[in-house]
């Protein structure tokens, strides 16, 4: 165990150098997740027939193929049509958009679950459609997904692991190279593990808080 | 006239519902639109101000009709209550009546609140400002729902059965701010079978069956000389506690 820790100090800076890296992969990617999805789940519940087909053709394609072979694709495939991107920015838009289908989803089913009486409310009023959604149903709807959203979170902070696969020098591929310079694999998966659950509790404790601080009775 | 509702028919799927519904109300006017259960008085009302577009017919307010394309603004001067309130759950009450005035007709937030106060007033709900509806009993959402509706200074309010989602001991505070509003001058269209209100309250009292006024005239005349059999039987049921 203290060879462990000792192991530990020492290769944690180098380590830790990929932090910037792994976290600015995941918060770019779940934003683009957010507003991609927010615009999927619009389009799935009020678009018409179209866009619907559209929107969903969307979805059932990014989560219905392994997000590696959608890095793959957009890394190593749309170039021989000509798009080229660096590997971080090919990892950010694979993870985006694979994220934003689930989202979207999820997204979609909370503004469901708001009764339809609040939407009749508001349009009743005099609110059109879309402001009707964003000032009553949206507000309703982003509570009532925090707990599907949380999970989405810790998931894809995991998922950006996976970048190390195109190259991008975020936290696991620095792992693997110390792994190969001292043959430590035992020891430095440990750490890396470690460094993962260490993130994930902390966004899964931020994100009960959030759900606790906006919390509103009979939501 | 106020309100010009001209032959309205409404089908949904093969089904007719409104079979030509026509009737008109000056500005200051209670009318209380009665008849048995499914017989389209929630249809007609959302036909009223374009929530079920109807298939035929024309809606003027003020002696403008109603289109698709000036909805919203005449939506603002056609409130609706609804019978189980629909109050908007992430807002708290004084939030709930500000919100149109905020955001539908140009207030500040300062004016928005202030006059959201003083409706709450009208309707005897300032202590409860600042509770969520859900901690709100059925009675103080319907008050508040009411306040949210005159926060828009409407011309007319449609009131759908605003007392029948509530217990019997809370009917009576909704009935009495309706019956202020009636006198302070409110134009009003309750659909409702409070009898109590359409007698104090109501200039006309409608009835309707089957998608058709069958009758209709002042409440004296309606309850006491009802003219068709199928407004007597009615009156019968509900006057003798029945559910019609
Ligand atoms: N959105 C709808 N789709 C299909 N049928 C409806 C809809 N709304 C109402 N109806 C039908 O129209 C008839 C009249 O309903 P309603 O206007 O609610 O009656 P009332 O308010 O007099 O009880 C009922 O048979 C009801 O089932
Ligand atoms: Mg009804």
């Amino acid at each position: 165990m203290s060879a462990w820790l000792d192991f530990a100090m020492e290769h944690l800076p180098y380590v830790l150098e990929g932090l910037p890296t792994t976290l600015g992969l995941w918060i770019s990617a779940m934003a683009i997740g957010a507003v991609l999805g927010l615009a999927l789940a619009w389009a799935r519940i009020y678009g018409n027939r179209p866009i619907y087909a559209i929107a969903t053709v969307y979805v059932e394609i990014f989560r219905g193929t392994p997000m590696l072979v959608q890095m793959l694709f957009i890394y190593l495939g749309l170039p021989e049509i000509g798009i080229t991107f660096d590997p971080l920015t090919a990892a950010i838009i694979a993870i985006g958009l694979n994220t934003a289908a689930y989202q979207a989803e999820y997204l979609r089913g909370a503004v469901r679950s708001v009764p339809a009486g609040q939407m009749t409310a508001a349009r009743a009023l005099g609110m059109g459609k879309f402001q009707a959604f964003t000032t009553i149903i949206l507000p309703q709807a982003l509570r009532r997904v925090i707990p599907q959203w949380s999970n989405e979170a810790i998931l894809e902070l995991k998922y950006t692991s996976i970048a190390y696969a195109i190259g991008v020098t975020e936290i696991t591929a620095r792992a693997e190279k110390i792994g190969y310079e001292t043959f430590q694999f035992f020891e430095v998966f440990l750490l890396i593990a470690a460094i993962y659950v260490v993130m994930t509790s902390v966004v899964a404790q931020l994100l009960q808080l959030l759900e606790k601080k906006v919390a509103v009775p009979g939501l | 006239m106020l309100l010009r509702v001209e032959n309205i028919h409404k089908s949904y799927g093969a089904v007719e519902i409104l079979k030509g519904v026509s009737f008109e109300m000056a500005p200051g006017q209670s009318k209380v639109i009665m008849g048995p259960s499914g017989t389209g008085k929630s249809t007609l009302l959302r036909c009223v101000n374009h929530l079920s577009p109807p298939d035929q017919g024309r809606i003027f307010v003020e002696g403008e009709e109603l289109t698709a394309k000036n909805l919203n603004t005449m939506r603002q001067k056609v409130a609706f209550v609804f019978q189980d309130f629909n109050l908007f759950t992430h807002l708290r009450t004084v939030e709930n009546v500000a919100i149109g005035p905020r955001k539908l007709r140009g207030f500040s937030k300062s004016a928005a609140l202030d006059l959201a106060y003083k409706e709450l007033d009208r309707v005897g709900l300032s202590d409860r400002a600042d509770a969520y509806p859900a901690e709100l009993s059925g009675g103080q959402q319907q008050r508040a729902s009411i306040a949210r509706a005159l926060a828009m200074e409407p011309k007319l309010i449609l009131f759908d059965e605003p007392t029948s989602a509530l217990d019997p001991e809370l009917t009576g505070e909704v009935v009495s701010v309706m019956n202020k509003l009636a006198s302070e001058g409110m134009t009003m269209l309750v659909v409702s079978h409070e009898i109590g209100f359409a007698r104090k309250a109501a200039d006309e009292v409608i009835f309707m069956e089957g998608g058709k006024i069958i009758e209709q005239g002042p409440p004296s005349q309606l309850f006491e000389a009802p003219q068709q059999d199928r407004t007597r039987a009615f009156l019968n049921v509900i006057e003798h506690g029945g559910d019609a």
